[in-house]
């Protein structure tokens, strides 16, 4: 009656040792970050193209963003292969590197000192990036199983090499001549492939296997993923096109509603996938989840004034500003602090107590951390959030400074959530 | 929810052990949760045949819950060995719910 053949399907896990790194070192620099905000608020009054700003922004990008997405990634690869990871050790490898790369390219961003620090920081990470790309290509080559997530994993993975190549000659750009014009010019590419080709699409990939999977739910539509894959990737090569080959601004708003389409569909997937949830209680961590995909549209209604403003022949550098932190305190910080809660806690049961399930009974995933640390978090953070946007495009150093209290109080209660689990130890109730 | 079984007595002592087996994320027995497809003893041999699935082939705690099943079980019957099979033909399905288990995560 039941199909034997099929008992070796099960996920091999990779191993928790791999993975923990990763989430405490994006933890710390998330803290790190805010508490630089904190000292920096002047910056924000100003133009994007500042020491302190480019300086926040890379730690909020790399220490923050790309390290917890690579340790989740890590840790997901087999889900999304439905395979094994191919190498821990060119795991272990993509974090040292980037772990000893990020400080010394903020380093050099701070101090403006663009010289050995940041140009070694800049290879040191994308030495780490080859690893990780690697360690995916030949993961997903050794399982044979092709799916539409891993597809999009890897082509995230594959953006994120190109943003980070064209950083480290933007780097050498400021010593050397490499491209014909200065690095400020290039900026907006370097920031959109990172930004769209690795955040956006990475989480879309994984997000769309995890969100039905965590709401328990019965929807599933591939050829609507492969559309939005069409979509993000589409307009990614035409910015790139129009970057080269058209000095009109008009034409940058087709790239625009391309991923503006993108992510109204992706919204749909996500409200499809909530609409055919099975479990009808849905937690605290997956609300902030599904709140974060709504928050992909903010950043992108930024986008579009921005792009009127430079079709006006006008710059206003508080937009710019607001449209970046809008994506990396916002949507992306937003993303983390969900997706953190959901899949760190089942990282830890899994090492705690994987050999006492169905003995005795064990603590939820959900109580291995608190939830009312996480609620006062998620407060401060909103308060912290729109204060901010408010701060910037008043230019109010007073409302910066009272925004950036309230997010420095977001990272230190995050940090204590992670704390709190990463040191957990095995209770039986 | 049904549960295929050549012993009905001690099928229903193996449901009451594995009670405590709880999907993770779900907070829901495996057996209410109608990931339990089979229960076959072999009194000859002292082995018990499990067949089991999982809500999704990709679920990243399938080994441990699993793992929990085999345990619970050889903890329940101490003279008898387990062995156990992950199948997702036929696929588990919300239908495959207990009346309890719908009550639970309608909550």
């Amino acid at each position: 009656m039941f199909d034997a053949n099929q008992s070796n399907s099960l996920v091999k896990n990779t191993t928790h040792k791999v993975v923990l790194p990763f989430y405490f070192y994006a933890a710390l620099s998330f803290l790190l970050a805010t508490i630089l905000l904190f000292f920096s608020t002047n910056a924000f009054t100003q133009h994007y193209f500042h020491p302190q700003v480019l300086a926040i922004t890379h730690i909020m990008a790399l220490g923050w963003g790309t390290m917890i997405i690579l340790g989740a990634s890590h840790q997901l690869v087999p889900v999304l292969i439905e395979g094994k990871l191919y190498s821990n050790g060119l795991a272990y490898a993509s974090f040292v590197l980037a772990a000893v790369g990020i400080p010394l390219l903020v380093y050099g961003f701070y101090f403006f000192n663009l010289g050995w620090p940041a140009q070694w920081g800049g290879i040191l990470i994308n030495a780490a990036i080859i690893s990780y790309v690697v360690n995916l290509a030949i993961s997903m080559i050794k399982s044979k199983h092709e799916n539409v997530h891993a597809v999009f994993v890897f082509t995230a993975a594959l953006w994120l090499l190109l943003t980070t190549v064209i950083g480290l000659l933007l780097l050498y750009n400021f010593t050397a001549t490499i491209f014909p014009k200065d690095s400020l010019h290039y900026l907006p590419l370097h920031a959109h492939f990172g930004i769209i080709g690795w955040l956006l699409l990475l989480v879309m990939g994984v997000g769309s296997r995890l969100i039905p999977m965590f709401l328990i739910s019965k929807y599933s539509n591939t050829k609507l993923l492969w559309t939005i894959y069409g979509l993000i990737n589409g307009g990614l090569i035409l910015l790139l096109l129009l970057f080269v080959f058209s000095n009109d601004t008009a034409f940058y708003f087709i790239p625009a509603i391309a991923v503006f389409l993108a992510i109204a569909l992706f919204g749909y997937y996500c409200y499809s996938s909530y609409g055919q949830r099975i479990r009808k209680k849905v937690d605290e961590q997956m609300k902030v989840s599904l709140l974060s995909v709504s928050m992909m549209l903010l950043p992108l209604i930024f986008l579009f004034i921005i792009i009127g403003w430079l079709m006006a022949g006008k710059s206003n550098p508080q937009l710019v500003l607001t449209y970046g932190f809008i994506v990396f305190y916002g949507w992306i910080t937003a993303i983390i602090f969900g997706m953190t809660f959901k899949t760190l806690p089942f990282i830890v049961w899994n090492r705690a107590y994987h050999l006492k399930a169905g003995v005795g009974k064990t603590p939820n995933p959900n109580n291995l951390f608190s939830s009312r640390v996480f609620n006062a978090m998620a407060v401060a953070y909103l308060a912290g959030f729109v204060l901010f946007i408010a701060g910037v495009l008043l230019s109010s150093t007073l409302v910066l400074q009272i925004a950036t209290l309230f997010l420095l109080m977001t990272a230190v209660l995050y940090n204590w959530n992670v704390i709190k689990l990463l040191f957990h130890k095995s209770t039986m109730l | 929810m049904t549960i295929i079984t050549n012993n009905n007595l001690k099928c229903t002592i193996a449901q009451a052990a594995l009670q405590n087996v709880l999907d993770p994320e779900i907070g829901l027995n495996v057996v209410d949760l109608g990931l339990i497809y089979q229960i076959d003893f072999d009194e000859t041999n002292l082995k018990i045949y499990v067949a089991m699935t999982l809500t999704t082939q990709f679920c990243p705690m399938g080994e441990s819950i699993s793992n929990a099943v085999k345990r619970a079980l050889e903890n329940t019957f101490t003279d008898m060995e387990v062995q156990l099979e992950i199948t997702f033909d036929p696929p588990w399905s919300h239908e495959r719910i207990s009346d309890e288990g719908q009550i639970f995560l309608n909550q």
